[in-house]
């Protein structure tokens, strides 16, 4: 039989970067060098992450396959395991299992623009699909990103997102970014790219961006708090969008990470899915057909 | 499949084959119920029974279990418990018919070691049975078992007539010998009569056609409050249920806080944390919802096995403290009555 499934791999972390003041981001390499080779993961895959004596949390992989370098997990502290993960320090191990999940069809996508929506921590696993477009850029149409935050400090990668407004050539992404809290790095931001920067949230930015929208050849992907989908699904249905070519991934509760444990399992009796194991990336097809997806 | 007489007078003969082989574990009556017990002898069990409390699923899906050793600095290392072989005797076709929706989930394309190993060191011999005022197999399709054991005793009255279900089952009869016989024409009239019988018997039934699209579609219904008010949401449905399998899993520590175990134990999605995340966001935050969400789960085709989630074994309006009844929540849902 194969490996235990339940089983974790030691990873060391070797570095964390504070990224807000709950959030750090964590990058990983596994101590055994075959568990790294076994390791192939896609954009919006996760992993469970353990914390030797405390538990196991999912949490989305949020850099690219297509980038070399340890693995990055973003992680907000708001539980149990993901405090203990914060107390951590770089040097020290935990476990891991993975990757789960079915992730984005970035294969599906090809030749097709993109765009992304983000809202928050949701910039997280988005992260993964960025980089991904932007290291094969050939390959995909226009991209678009439209990033939603509370505030300044809250804003994930901020420097980053900053960079692509400013310079937008050269990623070739289109970016745009909304905030809901007055602050004077982002104000300023505003003034100079009114056309990029909005005050208000992620929905506000659709206005901008539909001169470059174009749902007959266009991908979106979503992923933000739950709250968000049915405000950013509004839109695009408003605008059209091939329900399978709208991809978003879902949080659940989810212990095993492989169909097992039930925690996640979602739908009426017709339409019974697993998060972990059928999704976490469903389409907006398959939220017309299960219950309670969104 | 094949199939041998076995004459009752011998069946001692078989159980001393059975104990030979492993472990052999039983219907044993304790207080008003049953329970599958490890048996030594034949006086200990029955096998005329209507349903044990805790279906067989607790012998591959433990209520709890340590899964991993963990240590504060090196990590984690899997528990490996010592391999026995158990012969379970005496289990209904609804209880197979569960296990076989077991196997298709803890079995898949990752599968699950601990189940995975207890499975295969485990023997399944089936004994037909009669129904009573809960049972609803019948109607679910459960009623019989066309694979998923290894023996299943058919009772003719004077003997047994037994299918032999894969090679352990023919390693049991090997050892029978002389023991049993070829069945005649006679044997299966009474096998047909038996089960024309039984099929008489049944009092009480479900649509199951239709009842995953029914039960979906009537999700708005007002008449699923008028049954989840009642419900106490302490989840014993769950931990009767023979397809029921969501787990919890946890960790501790020892009080020298080096070294603990990550456990496992049955869960229930009557419980508010079933669907709770960090952060305080519950995925089905009401009673109604939860309430629902079993009805659905359970009124839902097992694509692997093509069956429903539901066996129709009535363990869950036995034993449910609120007296809330599987199949009138159903029919009454759907207006039937």
């Amino acid at each position: 039989m194969a490996e235990n499934p339940c089983l974790p791999k030691l990873a060391r972390i070797v570095d964390i970067v504070e990224m807000t003041p709950i959030e750090k981001l964590f990058r990983l390499e596994f101590v055994d060098e075959e568990d790294a080779k076994a390791f192939n993961f896609k954009p919006g895959q996760f992993v469970e992450v353990s914390v030797f004596g405390v538990g196991e949390a999912p949490i989305s992989i949020c850099k690219s396959p297509t980038r070399p370098g340890p693995l990055e997990i973003l992680v907000r502290r708001v539980g149990r395991v993901t405090n203990a993960l914060h107390r951590l320090k770089p040097g020290d191990l935990v476990g891991l299992r993975g990757p789960y999940g079915n992730g984005f069809p970035m294969e599906r996508m090809k030749g097709f623009d993109i765009l992304l929506v983000a809202g928050g921590l949701g910039m997280a696993p988005l992260r993964s699909v960025l980089q991904y477009a932007i290291d094969r850029r050939d390959e995909y149409g226009e991209a678009i990103l439209l990033y939603g935050v509370r505030s300044y400090q809250e804003a994930l990668f901020k420097e980053r997102v900053i960079e692509l407004i400013e310079k937008p050539e050269a990623a070739r992404f289109k970016t745009f970014l909304a905030y809901e809290r007055d602050d004077p790095v982002f104000d300023k931001l505003r003034e100079k790219h009114p056309e990029n920067v909005r005050k208000g949230v992620v929905t506000v930015l659709f206005e901008c961006a539909d001169p470059y929208i174009k749902p007959e050849k266009m991908c979106a992907v979503i992923c933000g708090p739950p709250i968000m989908y049915r405000f950013v699904l509004k839109e695009l249905v408003k605008r059209n969008f091939k329900p399978d070519r709208i991809y978003m991934t879902l949080e659940r509760r989810m212990k095993c990470g492989i169909g097992k444990c039930g925690h996640c399992v979602v739908g009426g009796a017709t339409s019974i899915k697993y998060v972990c194991k059928d999704g976490p990336v469903f389409t907006y097809s398959d939220v017309l057909s299960t219950r309670g997806l969104v | 499949m094949r199939i041998v007489k076995l004459p009752k007078e011998r069946f001692s003969e078989l159980f001393e084959a059975l104990k030979s082989w492993g472990e052999v574990h039983a219907p044993v009556k304790v207080g008003r119920f049953y329970s599958f017990k490890r048996v030594e002898s034949l006086g200990e069990f029955t096998l005329s029974y209507t349903r044990t409390m805790i279906p067989p699923k607790k012998y591959f899906v433990k209520p709890f279990e340590d899964i991993l050793k963990v240590h504060v600095e090196k990590g984690y290392e899997p528990i490996v418990e010592e391999s026995k072989r158990i012969v379970l005797l005496g289990v209904h076709a609804c209880d197979i018919n569960a296990l076989r929706i077991l196997d298709g989930v803890y079995m898949d394309e990752i599968p699950d070691h601990y189940y995975a190993s207890r499975r295969s060191n485990s023997m399944i011999v089936g004994v037909s049975c009669e129904p009573d005022e809960y049972c609803f197999c019948k109607s679910v399709g459960a009623d019989y078992a066309w694979t998923g054991f290894d023996l299943f005793l058919h009772d003719i009255g004077d003997s047994y007539l037994i299918r032999v279900g894969g090679s352990k089952g023919e390693s049991i009869v090997a050892e029978l010998t002389g023991v049993v016989e070829e069945p005649t024409s006679i044997d299966y009239v009474k096998l047909r009569d038996y089960e024309l019988k039984r099929s008489r018997m049944f009092r009480r039934s479900l649509n199951a056609s239709y009842l995953p699209e029914v039960v979906d579609s009537l999700y708005g219904s007002e008449l699923w409050a008028k049954y989840s008010d009642k419900c106490l949401g302490c989840g014993s449905c769950n931990l009767v249920c023979p397809t029921c399998r969501c787990y919890d899993v946890t960790e501790s520590l020892d009080l020298n806080m080096v070294e603990g175990v990550r456990s496992r134990r049955w869960d229930s999605c009557f419980l508010r944390s079933h669907a709770l995340v960090a952060g305080g966001l519950n995925f089905r935050p009401t009673r109604l919802d939860r309430f629902k969400h079993r009805y659905n789960c359970k009124s839902s085709i097992d694509q692997r096995t093509g069956m429903l989630f539901c066996v129709g074994c009535g363990r869950c309006t036995v034993f449910c403290p609120a007296g809330i009844d599987h199949l009138e929540v159903l029919n009454s849902i759907w207006g039937l009555r």
